[in-house]
């Protein structure tokens, strides 16, 4: 099967890295933002912060690769998608990424964008080698405003979360998960 | 069920403090009826 579409390189290494060292940061993220809330007392912060940090730095890492070497126009909806929403065309399948994956992506997109800029404000609450904390930079108000926007992106990065884990591993998305573990569109040994 | 948290200041003013952490099961319930109406929906379709 030389040269054959599943052959192809869906995704380089440099993309797949960040896929799933953000997998685990956010999962390391969810887990010391809710395992407290259930009861599982630890010392959170230190490894929730820092984890965040960590998040933002492969967010950057993710925008130059996006703006820089892919060019983010693969990831925009476009007419053809709209039509294919529609019914009125077929699907294009040379096209890298369907609509629901575009929608998918945006929004976790949006939602990591508002828990790290609420984040990376409520950072000024906490001492760290870099500074001293300083509550004082917001009101109350500003500050409760500050925390339902993280405490609700959260809760919606748990249900994307979720729904990311099943659709991966549906049978008809197989060739993605693979091309996500391996870079290629198919599991060794396999056809698909 | 409250959707926030709410504390009074030193002055009796109510405080927003953060969302309610009593929703943290919705996002979960959420994500499994979509599972459950995804299922459905494929298992529906397969049929037709």
């Amino acid at each position: 099967m030389s040269g054959s579409a599943a052959d192809e390189i869906r995704h380089k290494w440099p993309d797949r890295v960040f896929h799933w060292a953000m997998a685990a940061l956010v999962l390391v993220l969810l887990g010391t933002a809710f395992l407290p809330i259930l009861g599982l007392r630890f010392d959170w912060v230190p490894i929730h912060w820092i984890s965040g940090v960590l998040l933002t730095a492969a967010i950057l890492f993710h925008l130059y690769r996006a703006f820089l070497v892919h060019g983010v126009r693969s990831m925009l909806p476009s007419g053809a998608d709209l039509r294919t929403a529609l019914g009125r065309a077929r699907r294009d399948e040379t096209a890298k990424y369907d609509l629901n994956q575009k929608l998918y992506h945006w929004s976790v997109a949006a939602v990591i964008l508002v828990l790290v800029v609420s984040g990376g404000i409520m950072m000024a609450k906490i001492d760290t080698p870099l500074w001293r904390r300083d509550p004082s930079i917001l009101s109350d108000g500003g500050w409760g405003l500050v925390y339902v926007c993280h405490g609700a992106a959260s809760l919606l990065l748990i249900f994307f979360f979720i729904l990311h884990v099943y659709f991966a591993f549906l049978p008809e998305h197989r060739r993605l998960l693979a091309a996500m573990v391996l870079g290629r569109n198919t599991w060794p040994g396999r056809g698909t | 069920m409250e959707v926030f948290r709410v504390s009074k200041n030193v002055w009796g003013q109510e405080m927003l403090l953060g969302m309610s952490w009593d929703l943290l099961w919705v996002p979960v319930a959420a994500a499994f009826a979509w599972i459950a109406l995804h299922q459905l929906l494929r298992l529906a379709s397969r049929r037709s």
